[in-house]
């Protein structure tokens, strides 16, 4: 069964204001935004740029997200590093904290992304709500990853005693923050009515009003 | 096609002409919630947004963390955590910092006044729509709320090598970012656009 969408009577949704108009228009009449029907190449550009972030991740996983110099002595971290010294001291619902703000966050982020594309493309069955949810959820938790460049931002600025304890912060928080907001660009330029129409048999478009 | 409005997340057509005061439409067939209407939602939007202003100028204004080692101590504040990435070589996240956690907030709480106080009052200026544009662009792009998770995660982890003292811009940052986040979910998109169309109609 068919729903009445917007597509099928021939109005697109301005993005930005919610306004209808005819589909053939190109800016939208209330706010003057570029008007589609869907995203414009939203499966191509999303794709892009989830492989753009998948090639941050790597340095933002191997190379050092801060130094600690402490007595002379300097020591590099890197996230997951972080994660393993947490443990070590002890303080396990904070290393649990940090890793899922910066390491399950930004994968599942990349894996949901990746999947819902892939659905999409292949036209598949699966419940098409879930995957909206799916896809609400993947937006809205797309800036929490940056919690950890607030961090390394933080500890930068707070500690600086001399020789004593410094601490300076490494190449992986740029490439980190990249990932992050590559992904959240990802996100938005993903069209979930796309999952919607894919359910729809191809050439059976509802013009019953 | 007045009253109706299209699906964000599926594209289904629903009316939500017949909405009453407080209550919001969500979408029968994905489940997305689409408006809220609220008969006072401007002054809300406006209390909110003072608010947050008021408090983000005193998060500017005083000392943030100070954090004490063995004798030695040193103080920062919200400024400074841009300032000290720059510094230390790092002037792209710098600049993204800053953006996030204090440029973009401010200028959407900016916006959201100009945007507010005219149509609290009824009045049309075709700059409304410039604003209530950059408002929906920009207000994906604020982290205040990531911001405070940030400061807390790292006072855990720095709590075990010195004492740690929260500063009054620390509390008035936490009020900020609750305010802002309030002020912002205040503000609906649909019925907000309604009115400015409305006005401007009127005119």
């Amino acid at each position: 069964m068919a729903a009445t969408t917007a597509a099928s009577q021939n109005l697109a949704a301005c993005h930005l204001c919610c306004k209808l108009a005819p589909a053939d228009v190109h800016h939208c009449p209330r706010c003057g935004s570029a008007m589609h029907l869907r995203k414009n190449d939203s499966i191509q550009r999303t794709l892009a740029l989830l492989f753009t972030a998948c090639l941050l991740y790597i340095p933002a996983n191997i190379f050092p997200i801060m130094y600690t110099d402490q007595l002379g002595k300097t020591e590099a971290s890197n996230i997951l590093g972080g994660v393993i010294l947490l443990i070590d001291l002890g303080s396990v619902p904070v290393a649990l904290v940090i890793f899922i703000f910066s390491v399950m966050v930004p994968s599942g982020k990349l894996m949901a992304m990746f999947y819902l594309v892939w659905t999409v493309e292949r036209h598949s069955p699966l419940d098409p709500r879930q995957r909206t949810v799916m896809y609400r959820v993947t937006e809205f938790i797309g800036k929490w990853s940056m919690v950890d460049v607030f961090v390394v931002a933080i500890l930068v600025a707070l500690v600086h005693l001399g020789g004593l304890l410094v601490i300076r912060p490494g190449i992986a928080a740029l490439s980190f923050a990249g990932v992050v907001i590559v992904t959240m660009i990802a996100a938005e330029s993903f069209d979930s009515r796309l999952i919607w129409d894919s359910m729809e048999e191809p050439g059976s478009e509802d013009r019953t009003s | 096609m007045n009253g109706v409005l299209a699906c964000h997340g599926c594209d289904l057509l629903v009316d939500v002409s017949q909405l009453g005061d407080g209550e919001s439409a969500t979408c029968p067939r994905c489940g997305n919630i689409l408006t809220r209407y609220r008969s006072d939602a401007y002054s809300r939007v406006l209390a909110y947004t003072t608010a947050a202003l008021v408090l983000l100028v005193l998060a500017n204004s005083y000392s943030f963390l100070s954090f004490a080692a063995s004798g030695l101590e040193s103080v920062m504040t919200l400024r400074q955590t841009p300032i000290a990435l720059w510094e230390q070589g790092m002037p792209e996240v710098a600049v993204l910092v800053a953006a996030f956690i204090i440029l973009i907030p401010a200028a959407v709480l900016v916006m959201l006044l100009l945007l507010c106080i005219p149509l609290q009052y009824g009045r049309y200026h075709p700059w409304l729509v410039t604003m209530a544009k950059g408002i929906f662009i920009a207000q994906n792009w604020a982290m205040v709320e990531v911001f405070i998770i940030g400061v807390i995660v790292s006072l855990v982890k720095i709590a075990a090598m010195a004492t740690v003292v929260l500063g009054i811009s620390f509390w008035a940052y936490a009020g900020f970012s609750i305010c802002f986040v309030l002020a912002v979910a205040s503000l609906d998109r649909y019925q907000c656009w309604e009115r400015i169309e409305t006005l401007g109609g009127g005119n």
